[in-house]
């Protein structure tokens, strides 16, 4: 038998889990992770081929259980998603080593569990997102939820109470995409792809309904969709920080794949198109579009009220996938192309900024929007880094982000969209005024007289978000790069796909030549420094030496500090928090306390020789019967 | 006010001709665009409203409000100016960015006015900083401050506003009488004479026994510099 280079990669993964465990208690252990995270990112290189529209790469691992045949195999779709995991872990590993780890053990943190945690994460989603069949990918997706309850629970406290409301969710995620498995092997009588492929041409409305509901339902709550996405943000932002990286950048997103193999592979955005909502002029695929919309805008929203940053970036983290699901609904080359490529982008910028506030943690102990501030003259190159991560999660050129958005925007236009659109363009304004809030709050305004002393992140740190920040301009500078990639999924999944070129995109109905754009954009920042260095020398002053209303200032009094951001705005849409959807969980959670304290009441009541009997006599009519 | 600089020479006109040109298109500009900082002291300010909307708008001239000072060209001082006010006045005005011009307006600015008897207030305005222009009433309707503008204008166009010329060559004066006021421990954040310097404005009657004295106690605020790869040379922690 000769191994596959998926083999390879699996293998190598699972030895990373080994090292993990066995020698993780080690010196270096981190380090020794970290590269073996490299080599696996090499593996998957080794199949670059697969980006680039390659043939299949099977595994030579499968066997059969119950009749069911199990395999592994890797096509581009998987490849794109494993790129974007082992990329982010890589990252996330390096940044988690050296200071990070002596600080997080230092505080009482298990350094070992962390990585072991880690790991056992990649390998999970290596083997989800490998999975040849529907029963594979069971199997992995429960996987990866288990795996990410580990490094959810790390932490301990809130982070464990997070974890819990996220398994829960998992779990009932977890039955319903059970229940559609149930489902289509009745009517396929196999779990096999290509046998699913052909039952769904001939499945009744209902039972695709169903399928759709439960599919839906199930992988959205993994990715957080509307109205199942409480759990997301409080247990990526407590997983202690290198963690919080990897997961808001790919773990959620490990719902689009599937959503994408399952719904759009296997049962076709025509099929889903064809399910008309009775008495209304919708579909299930606008009731998927509105849903990635209202993803989009509410989580965003509760973004911008957030006073912890890492609660705000993995709320936003929510939101985001919204316009992922959005540009996969609309389903044209541009649109598919937009959703897809903001799976990379949003992956580098999260987990960028993630770093970035997670370096600020480091130094200062605390992520507080309410109690930071100034830290552009201690910390400039995570600034830097922060900026870089904002510009492209608010989706503005020269950044990543950008790109992305444009597609998903383009494409509902051309789709005739237009109510869409404006919805996703409300998501943005608050996308652009809450990152705005994080980085005035953390490092522009007045220096706290505790943070004085506060020196920039060490460069075991400083290094992985460098070059994350370098993969955000780059990626935007050559959308090409990840078009390419996303090209090939776009075929493997049965979308049209786009023509891309090393700038952008080239469509009759609208084309984007990012290097243009940045040239552009540039040559205006030229000509404002030509402007401003020509003017002759400027005068640093202090920050003491402003303007208060001539009032005097001392480093004792805080002139500026925030509290409230956006009480004007808040002012006018403060009215819309309602917390429906807690109301929802809440009224949830006490129908089935009603329920379980029913079943109590009857297992505790009624005496043992009634159970006994009744079950004899159900045993006695079912075999009569 | 005393200084021998402030006699009128008539210098000839000399240097390239372009260069001319240059200079007189800059000064069109500067005194299209005039910037007043939003300070103001005393009952005079009431006027202000009036003269900046839409009944006489002054904006039509290119005069506009401005909230920093940094940013700012005219420093309006709309009426009486207490001790204690005039303390933020100099700190504020020392923060505007050359060219400056400084308005006095109401005759409380000229001598004292009305509270001429008070013992918190400081009667005459330009021993303090140099005024361009002083605006008498009381208090002046906004006509007059809006005439009062226009002839900085022109000055500001002709070339001759340039009395904040004479803060930096005659600190020495100025400080002499803001220390007689607010005691010998009084001090701004900003580092006159290292401006003077920069503006080559330097001359005899910027030092003098006064800036000794400022020099003795003076404790001068850096500029938070930016610490880019501190942590090379840190020990780890
Ligand atoms: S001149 Fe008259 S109006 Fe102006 S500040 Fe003095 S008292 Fe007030």
């Amino acid at each position: 038998m000769t191994l596959t280079l998926l083999d390879e990669l699996l293998l190598f993964s699972g030895a990373t889990l080994l090292v993990a465990l066995f020698i993780g208690r080690g010196l270096a252990a981190g380090w020794m992770v970290t590269i073996l995270y490299g080599g696996q990112l090499l593996t998957l290189l080794k199949m670059a081929a697969l980006g680039y529209g390659g043939g299949i790469i099977a595994s030579s691992l499968s066997f059969t259980v119950m009749g069911q045949n199990l395999s592994w195999r890797f096509d581009a779709l998987s490849w794109f998603f494993a790129l974007i995991t082992l990329g982010s872990a890589l990252l996330s590993s390096w940044f988690a080593c050296g200071a990070w780890e002596r600080s997080y053990a230092k505080q009482g943190g298990n350094i070992w569990l962390f990585h072991l945690a880690m790991a056992l994460n990649v390998l999970s989603m290596l083997i989800l997102l490998a999975s040849g069949d529907l029963l594979s990918l069971f199997i992995g997706w429960e996987l990866v939820s288990w795996a990410g309850f580990l490094l959810m629970a790390l932490a301990g406290g809130v982070a464990t109470q997070a974890a819990m409301r996220y398994i829960t969710y998992a779990m009932a995620g977890g039955m319903a995409i059970f229940g559609g498995l149930a489902l289509v092997y009745s009517s396929s009588g196999s779990l096999q792809l290509d046998a699913v492929l052909i039952a769904v041409e001939s499945m009744s409305t209902t039972k695709l309904w169903l399928l759709v509901i439960l599919f839906g339902g199930g992988f959205g709550v993994k990715m957080g969709l509307l109205p199942f996405h409480l759990w997301q943000a409080p247990a990526y932002a407590e997983t202690p920080g290198p963690g919080s990286a990897f997961l808001g950048a790919i773990s959620s997103r490990m719902g689009l794949f599937a959503i994408l193999l399952v719904l759009v592979k296997l049962f076709g955005i025509v099929n889903i198109d064809s399910l008309k909502i009775p008495f209304t002029l919708i579909d299930a695929r606008d009731l998927l579009a509105w849903i990635a919309v209202f993803t989009i805008i509410f989580p965003t929203f509760t973004a911008m009220k957030q006073n912890d940053a890492r609660h705000l970036l993995a709320w936003h983290g929510i939101g985001q996938g919204g316009y992922m699901l959005l540009g996969v609904v609309v389903a044209d080359a541009m649109g598919g192309a937009g959703g897809l490529l903001h799976v990379f982008n949003h992956a580098t910028y999260q987990a960028a900024l993630f770093m970035a506030v997670t370096a600020v943690i480091h130094r200062t102990g605390t992520a507080d929007l309410n109690k930071l501030g100034g830290l552009v003259v201690r910390m400039p190159l995570s600034f830097m880094v922060l900026l870089i991560g904002i510009i492209g999660l608010a989706g503005l050129p020269p950044m990543n982000g950008f790109v992305s958005k444009w597609l998903v925007y383009r494409s509902l236009l051309n789709e005739g969209m237009p109510l869409l659109f404006l919805a996703a363009v409300i998501g943005t304004l608050g996308t652009i005024l809450s990152v705005y809030k994080l980085i005035h709050n953390i490092f522009l305004g007045q220096l706290r007289v505790e943070h004085e002393q506060v020196k920039e992140a060490p460069w075991s740190m400083m290094a992985p978000m460098l070059i994350l920040a370098a993969i955000i301009f780059i990626t935007g500078l050559f959308p090409g790069i990840p078009l390419a990639w996303v090209a090939s999924v776009q075929e493997v999944v049965g979308l049209p796909a786009t023509d891309y070129t090393l700038g952008g995109v080239e469509s009759v109905s609208g084309s984007l030549d990012m290097i243009w754009v940045i040239g552009v954009l540039f040559a205006g920042f030229g000509i404002g420094a030509v402007i401003f260095y020509s003017a002759g020398r400027s005068k640093r002053v202090h920050q003491l030496d402003n303007y208060a209303g001539g009032h005097f200032l001392s480093a004792d009094v805080r002139y500026q500090y925030s509290d409230n951001f956006y009480a004007g705005l808040m002012h006018l849409v403060g009215g819309w928090y309602r917390g429906s959807f807690l109301w929802l969980e809440k009224s949830v959670i006490s129908l089935i306390d009603f329920l379980s304290l029913v079943m109590q009441g009857l297992y505790r009541r009624a005496n043992a020789e009634f159970y006994l009997l009744s079950t004899a006599l159900f045993v006695m009519a079912w075999v009569v019967i | 006010m005393s200084s021998i600089n402030q006699i009128p020479v008539i210098e000839a006109k000399k240097g390239n001709p372009l260069a001319r040109v240059f200079d007189e298109l800059v000064r069109f500009c500067r005194s299209r665009s005039l910037f007043i900082l939003h300070y103001c002291t005393g009952c005079g300010a009431i006027e202000l409203p009036p003269a900046m909307t839409s009944r006489f708008d002054m904006e039509r001239l290119g005069i506009q409000p401005m909230v920093s000072p940094r940013q700012a060209d005219i420093l309006l001082i709309t009426g009486y100016v207490s001790i204690k006010t005039l303390k933020r006045v100099i700190l504020t005005y020392e923060q505007m960015g050359s060219p400056k011009y400084v308005i006095g307006i109401c005759s409380c600015t000229v001598n004292g006015g009305m509270y001429w008897q008070s013992y918190a207030t400081a009667k005459k305005l330009d021993e303090y900083m140099p005024v361009d222009l002083y605006i008498a009433g009381c208090m002046p309707r906004p006509e007059a401050v809006i005439a009062g503008l226009q002839q900085l204008m022109d000055s500001i166009h002709a070339g001759k506003a340039n009395s904040w010329e004479d803060y930096y060559r005659n600190y020495d004066y100025y400080l002499g009488n803001q220390q007689k006021l607010f005691g010998d421990n009084w001090q701004t954040p900003t580092d006159v004479i290292a401006e003077a310097k920069h503006y080559n404005l330097l001359s005899k009657g910027t030092l003098g026994v006064h800036t000794r004295l400022l020099e003795q106690h003076q404790q001068p605020l850096e500029a938070l510099e930016m610490r880019l790869g501190h942590n090379l040379k840190e020990p780890t922690e």
